[in-house]
Formats: C-alpha cells, structure tokens, sequence
C-alpha cells in the first residue's frame, strides 16, 4: 500500500495540474486560432485577408514590426556597454548603478509612459519646458506623441530585458577566454571582437529578441503615447476592435490577436533554441575570477555617462510623477510653494478609488496564492521526477508567459463567456485566470531553481523514514524551498496587481482594478489624480520588492 | 628564449598582501614551479609575470625587456610581452576550429594563411592532435582541450611559457601522462617555464627549481630533492610528503629529548630548547625487538606496496610506513620499537 499511495497521490495531483493547464491555457489558445480561422462554415484565410486588406491594419502590423526591430536594436546597443561597464570595468558605484538600470523594470510600463507625457509632451512638458528655457528655443524641442517618441519611453523601459540577459552572460563567461586572446598577442579591443562578442553573440541575441517581444505585446504604452499621436500598433488595434463590442469586431480581433500570438511563439522559440545550441556554450572553468578591466582615464567619464543615462531613464520620470501628483495648481509653475499632499486627500478617501485598489490587492493575493500552489507541484515534477512529459506542465506556463497578454485576455473573451460550458465572464475569476495564465512561469523558474538545489536523497531519506510523499513535501521540501516560495508568491503578485492590459478587456463595473482606474484618469486628462495613483502604485510595488530582494538575497527582483 | 628576473615583488589588495617580497631569477630553458596552498599567492605572482596583475612594487624582467616595474611606472600589458599561457580551465575559444584557436597568435602576429597552417599542424603534431585540426572544442575530452591551450601557447615560439594549474582539472591518469608530455615538450623546445601548481608531487617530478610559498611569503627556493630532504621550515616539511611532528627540547647536555619519553637523539642541528622534530614515515624503521624508542601499534592500512603503522608513543600518534611489508607479523595492541633516521629539528613554532 506504502508504494501505490506514493505514486497514486503524485499522479493524482500533477494530472490535476495537467488539466487545469489544457484547459486554462492551450484550450482558450485554441478556442483563438480557431475563431480565426473558422468563417463561413470552412477553415480559411479570409478573416486574415479582410483584417489586413484594412490600411490601418496592415500599418499597424508594420508600426508593431518596425517598432519592435527599432527598441530592440536601441536596447542592445544602449545595455551592451552599460552591462560591459558595470559588470567586467572598476566603474565607481556600479553597485548602485546595476540597481538602478533594473529598476525600470518593476515599474509598470504605463506609469512610465505618463511619466513620459508629462515630461515631453509638446505644450506643457517639463523637460521640454527646461530645455526651452536653457536653450533659449522659440518651440519645445521634443514631441513625446510620435513614432520617435514611442520608440524611445519602449526603449527605456524594455532594455532592462536586455540588460539582465547580457549581463548575466557577461558573468557566467570565462574571463580566461579573454586572457587567453590577451597572451595570444590581442589588443582589448581586439579581444573584444575576436572573443568577447562572438561569444556573447547569442546571448545578445537573445536579449534582444526578449525586448522586440515585449514591445511589440505592450499596450499601455502605444495606448497612452502612441494613440494621441495617431500611431497605431496591433496591441491598440486589437483593443479598439473589442470596444466596437459586436461580432465583426470581436472577429477582426480575433485574427489580429492570432498573428500576435504566432509571431511572439515563434520567436521565443527560436531564441531557446537557438541558446541551446551546443558550439556556443561557454565552458566556465573553477577559477572564474572577476578579473575588472581599469578604465584610466575613462573612468570619470564613463561614471558620467551611466550616471546622466540613470537619470533620464529612472530618476526623472519619477521624480515628474512624485511632483505632478503634489501641484497644487497644474495651470502654475512648479515651485515648493505650490506643492502639497492637498490633491492626495480626494483620491484616498473617495470609496471609488479605494475599492479599485483593494480589488486589485484581492485579485493579486489570490492569484500569487493559487499560483504559488500550483508552481510547487509543476516544478517538482519538471525537477524531480522522471515521469513522462514531467515539463509539459512546465512548457504549458511558458507559453503562458510568452503570449502577449492582449492575447490572452481576448482567449479568455471568447472561451469562458459560457459557449463551453464554464461562463467566467464579468466575473472576477476571469481576472485571477488571466493574471495566473500570463505571470505563474515566473514563479515556477524560482521555484524549480530552489528545488533543483535540493538533493534527491533528503527526499529519499524522509520517504525511508516512513512518510508518505504529501508529507515528504510538507516536512522535508517546503522547509527548505520557502524563501523561494515567498519570492514565487510575490513575483505573481506584483504584476497582477498593477497589471493593465487584460484587466482592461475582462474587468466589468464590480471588478475594476487599479490599472483600468488609472488608464482611465489619464485618458480623460486627469493627470494629477492619475499621478497620485500612480506614486501609490510605486510605493506598493516598492516595498514588494525590497521584501523580495530580503528573501532571495538580492537574486530575484521584478 | 628568455630569463625572467622577478626583483622583490609586493602586491597588495587594500590592505590584504598577497604576495610579499617576491624575488627569483629564471634561467634562460630553466622548468620553475611555484607550490603552495590555494591562497598562497603564487597565481597572483603569475599573472604579475603575465601582466594580467600590475605588481603593487618591484620590477619584472622577461629577456632584456622590462614589462613591469613601479619605480619607472613601465607596465607593458599582457600581449606585448611575448609569452604563452596555459590556464587551468583551458580558455579554448568554444566557437574557433582547433585549427582556429592554435593558429589565433600567428594570426594576430599577421603570418601569411599558408604559413600559419604548417605551423599550426606542426604544433597540433607535437601534442598529438593532427587529427583533430576540424574539430570543435565541444567534440574533444578535457585532455585534448588541455593540449590545444598547450599547443596555443606554443605557436608563435614565445620566449617563456606559463603554466597556471594547467592539470588540476583532469582525471588522476591522464595528469600523470601530461605532466611527462609537458617536460617532454619543453625539452624539445628548450622553453622557460613557470609552473604553478599545489600539487607537490607535480612540482616534484617536473621542476628544476621550486619555489614553496605560504600566505604570500616565498619559504624556500631549491631544487626538488633538497626541499624535500632539507626543508628550510615546519611548513616546508609538512606541504611536501608525509612528516611526524614531535615535541622535544635540546637540554645543556647537547641531546635532543623527546617529550613524553626517555628516548634522547644527537642533536643534528644548533638550536636550543623546546623545539619540533619532524621524520617522515618512511624514515623510520619498525621492528618487535628492539629500538630506541618503544610505542604501541594501534591501527595497520594495507597500501599494497606498503603497510602504513600508526604506533602510539608516550601522548603522540607517528605514522610509520613500511615498503614491502606483509600486514599480518605484527598485530594491534603490540608492543614495537622504532628507531628514526634522518631527524630534522625546526623551532617550535
């Protein structure tokens, strides 16, 4: 009996996490490219044909692609040198500076993208405003509502993707590979083209790819920079077409959306594999020490340059934020003497506001706690157990993750509006899915990174001891793996709670969340409530991630 | 080819010194190792050598060249000093050919395609590898990696070879074979040679010279047999072999007690006091008779070609092994005798 209730309860769970999987994720995928490609009674391309034959369509497939290609490649070649910098050169404070390149990173893109319309919009932008000022210009020398200005709010808030995946690499290279060309008779320059760059080649790659995938799925963004200016991307495309609410348009989103998807996947999946292939992986060998280029005289420079591109991408959209939310008078100058937390009374106690927050605080903690659940058990069985398709669960999230979240939300649509049996619809369940379905993978990688640390025979050791394998989990492997957990619970928490773009397809009256109220302040011009917001939104994420980075030792992060 | 003179060489990091008063001439072919714990300086005195560390004071001379020196302020970076590297984790370049990753510094030196080919074939011939010229690292073993850094290192004919614990990462047989293929190699090339490593079996059966040194310090220079026959210290003779600690004092009568016991020896040295004798284990001879000092056998380990005793005398365990010796004469819980040869006294510190 001890063996059998072993395997059965194992099996029991992870076909249970198989199944909610299917039919979460692949199902309402599915349900998608189907209604696609489904008209008329046959399976054709004319949804495609009729999306497309519209301008404004196919410019917005364009804008997405050329968009895309140009963040990418500003991302790389903006964080390739940053990473260079601060990992592998005696930079001064690179400490401060690797924290401060990830930052934008944990804010959400939209609060970035207001940041940015206050500080350059072509009337009353600050930073335009300034610059006027210095320079003594007739007009404002920037306009924030254009494709450039699209191109460069991405451009910040994306290149953290790259950052973190050059970096990484950077770290994980041997640096007697450099050594070694140096000995060879190489200049550093050299070096740098012959080994250093090849070497990173994939890696640059794949941090790029990560960023075109991500630009190219953002919405809030394009929404709030890119629609003033008339530029349309597939995101807002995708949005404008379900707002029209009948049939054509859920139809013509639905293709639109399918495109989306398909052009998201495959990239991911050439960038894994692509980083799998075998000649690119760098052998790092026991004595990796960090062995820091001296920069001379570049030094102060260099300490400069970093510094001045911090600034720009962290320190000042906040800062324009933190200020706008405190003016008492948007029409005066800002000065001391016309700031205060005035404007902050009427948003923390209108009961409107504060039940979008909490139902925000509901949504994210139920998710984080369902996922978390969730991730423990498909972890295990990708790390621990040698069953057949042990990482299809694991696959199953990834794919999650990777789906442009417009995507998803417009899946979730037409799946669960009760044509298959389960009607989620206006409900706040469609949102805890849609949040579990894109943010769970991120969990279960920290989660299975712990486990993978713990060895096989503590396990063993405890089933010898005579205890079932539920409570080999409870007394053995939690125990061990909690930091991870807690860190795995916030990583899902904290987007979903701030999170925007599905939220705004599946919210209903009841169900608003913080995202929507502050997407719809900015939208209606309400700039400084949607400050005050927003600098709540900044300080909650804050303290989520000062208590991850307690936990895991500074290793995980949003 | 070249000498190298390293002329009194500090390095500090903040306020940690690493390596303290560095100073030794390589001669012209000459095969120097430098030994020591891990931690001890002597990869950071290598790469000083190299130029991958700039030395806190003191000069460095490869040939006439002076690469490094804080007086003058001369630092010549690491490809301007006509040397070749091997490094412990192999640093072959994964996306290059093995053809690629030998012929990079002839390459670099410009040598025209053809040229650089016969070389590099030449040189793959001498490690053995003619037949891997195509491959990639990937597709070779950690031994053949190791020969391609080897052979790397070697094609453009550099004045002097470093070695940075090129076989600490390969499996107990082949580091045997490779130490003989490096000594053979330097032969036939007549190369200078510094060898660092913490395995003093391998400094042993390689150097002309070695270089011990613990935390920093340079302990004793010489070549293998008088380190290990005449170590300058306790910490010498306990890195290099096996060695029984003793405690004893040399009393006005000019013998050396040892502590716990009756047995006194001629004093072979000219200190005075308490002192710590050491012997090695096989230096000592055991026997159910007689000896001049007696002790009780309390665990026997069959080596195979040998028998390792550990004898209890007075408060202290010596470890006695014996060549040839069959496991069974004598039995635990005996008394034995023993008698020491070739006693070495240090301070007792």
């Amino acid at each position: 009996m001890g063996l059998l209730g072993r395997i059965n309860s194992k099996v029991i769970v992870i076909f249970i996490s198989v199944l909610l999987l299917i039919y979460f994720v692949v199902f309402p995928m599915g349900v998608l490219v189907f209604d696609s490609l489904y008209q008329n009674g046959h399976i054709n391309f004319s949804n495609y044909k009729t999306v497309y034959s519209t301008s404004v369509n196919w410019r917005a497939l364009t804008n997405t692609i050329q968009l895309s290609l140009l963040v990418m490649v500003a991302s790389v070649i903006v964080t390739f040198p940053l990473a260079w910098l601060v990992g592998r050169t005696d930079l001064p404070g690179k400490r401060t500076y690797r924290t401060l390149l990830v930052a934008s990173y944990m804010i959400p893109p939209y609060v970035g993208a207001i940041a940015w319309v206050q500080l350059l919009n072509p009337s009353v932008g600050y930073m335009n405003q300034v610059l006027q000022w210095l320079f003594n210009l007739q007009q404002a020398p920037f306009d924030i509502y254009t494709f450039g200005g699209l191109a460069w709010v991405l451009t910040l808030f994306y290149s953290p993707f790259a950052f973190i995946t050059i970096s990484r690499a950077m770290e994980k290279m041997d640096p007697t590979l450099e050594e070694a060309a140096r000995v060879s008779g190489a200049s550093p320059l050299k070096t740098l083209v012959d080994v250093t760059l090849p070497l990173m080649a994939p890696s640059i790659l794949a941090g790029g790819l990560l960023v075109f995938i991500a630009a190219g799925s953002c919405f809030g963004i394009p929404a709030i920079v890119g629609m003033p200016g008339n530029i349309e991307v597939m995101t807002t495309r995708i949005v404008t077409y379900i707002y029209m609410g009948d049939d054509n348009g859920i139809r013509d989103a639905t293709a639109l959306a399918a495109s989306l998807m398909v052009l998201a996947n495959s990239l991911l999946f050439f960038m894994t594999w692509m980083l799998g292939r075998k000649d690119f992986t760098t052998i790092s060998g026991k004595s990796t020490r960090p062995n820091m280029v001296e920069l001379g005289k570049w030094k102060w420079p260099a300490f400069i340059g970093v510094g001045l591109y911090s600034m720009v991408a962290v320190i000042i959209p906040l800062i324009s934020i933190l200020v706008t939310s405190l003016l008492k008078s948007m029409s005066r100058p800002v000065s001391l003497d016309n700031m205060s937390f005035e404007s902050w009374i009427p948003v923390i106690t209108s009961s409107q506001y504060m039940e979008s927050i909490w139902n925000s605080v509901l949504y994210a903690v139920i998710a984080a706690t369902i996922g978390t659940i969730l991730s423990v058990f498909i972890a295990y069985l990708s790390v621990k157990t040698k069953m057949k398709g042990r990482s299809l669960p694991d696959l199953l999230t990834i794919i999650g993750g990777s789906t442009p979240s417009i995507v998803i939300a417009l899946a979730l649509v037409i799946t669960f509006s009760g044509n298959f049996g389960l009607n989620l619809y206006s409900t706040m369940w469609i949102l805890v899915v849609s949040y579990l379905v894109k943010y769970m993978t991120m969990s279960v990688r920290t989660i299975a990174a712990s486990l993978s640390q713990v060895h096989v025979s503590l396990e063993e050791a405890a089933l010898n001891s005579g205890a079932s394998w539920l409570r080999t989990c409870k007394d053995i492997i939690l125990p061990l793996i909690a930091p991870s957990v807690i860190a795995g619970w916030f990583l899902i928490f904290m987007p979903s709670f701030y999170e925007l773009t599905m939220s705004l397809l599946l919210y209903s009256g009841d169900t608003k969340t913080i995202g929507v109220l502050l997407y719809e302040l900015q939208t209606y011009a309400d700039t400084q409530n949607a400050s005050v917001l927003s600098v709540i939104i900044l300080a909650i994420v804050l303290v989520g991630n000062l208590i991850l980075n307690k936990l895991s030792k500074g290793n995980v992060g949003i | 080819m070249a000498q190298v003179r390293i002329e009194h060489i500090f390095k500090r990091f903040g306020g940690v010194t690493a390596v303290n008063d560095f100073d030794l001439v390589v001669e012209d072919g000459e095969f120097v190792s430098i030994l020591g714990p891990s931690g001890c300086g002597k990869t950071t005195t290598l790469r000083m050598v190299a130029g991958f560390e700039r030395a806190t004071e003191g000069n460095i001379f490869i040939g006439e060249q002076c690469v490094s020196s804080s007086e003058k302020n001369t630092f010549v970076p690491p490809e301007r000093r006509n040397i070749g590297m091997v490094f412990q984790s192999y640093a072959v370049w994964p996306h290059m050919t093995v053809l690629d990753n030998v012929g990079y510094p002839l390459k670099i030196q410009k040598v025209a395609k053809e040229e650089r080919i016969k070389r590099v074939k030449e040189m793959l011939r001498l490690v053995h590898l003619d037949e891997y010229a195509e491959r990639y690292p990937h597709q070779l073993s950690g031994g053949q990696q190791q020969r391609v850094a080897l052979a790397r290192a070697l094609v453009a004919r550099p004045g002097l070879l470093l070695l940075d614990e090129p076989l600490s990462n390969l499996d107990a047989k082949l580091r045997e074979s490779m130490r003989f293929e490096i000594l053979a190699l330097q032969k036939e090339l007549g190369i200078t040679v510094v060898y660092v490593t913490h395995d003093q079996g391998e400094a042993m059966a390689m150097s002309d010279r070695v270089v011990v040194m613990s935390r920093g310090v340079v302990q004793q220079i010489g070549a293998p047999h008088e380190i290990y026959t005449n170590p300058a210290n306790k910490m010498v003779a306990d890195f290099i072999g096996l060695v029984n600690f003793l405690p004893g004092e040399i009393t006005s009568d000019g013998k050396v007690h040892v502590a716990g016991t009756p047995t006194t020896f001629a004093n072979p040295s000219d200190l005075m006091g308490k002192v710590t004798i050491a012997v090695r284990p096989e230096n000592i001879t055991l026997s159910v008779h007689s000896g001049i000092m007696e002790g009780v056998l309390t665990h026997r380990f069959y080596l195979g070609d040998a028998v390792d005793y550990r004898v209890q005398v007075g408060e202290e365990m010596v470890r006695v092994i014996v060549k040839g010796a069959d496991l069974d004469t004598i039995k635990d819980g005996q008394t034995v005798y023993l008698d020491f040869e070739k006693l070495l006294i240090f301070d007792k510190d």
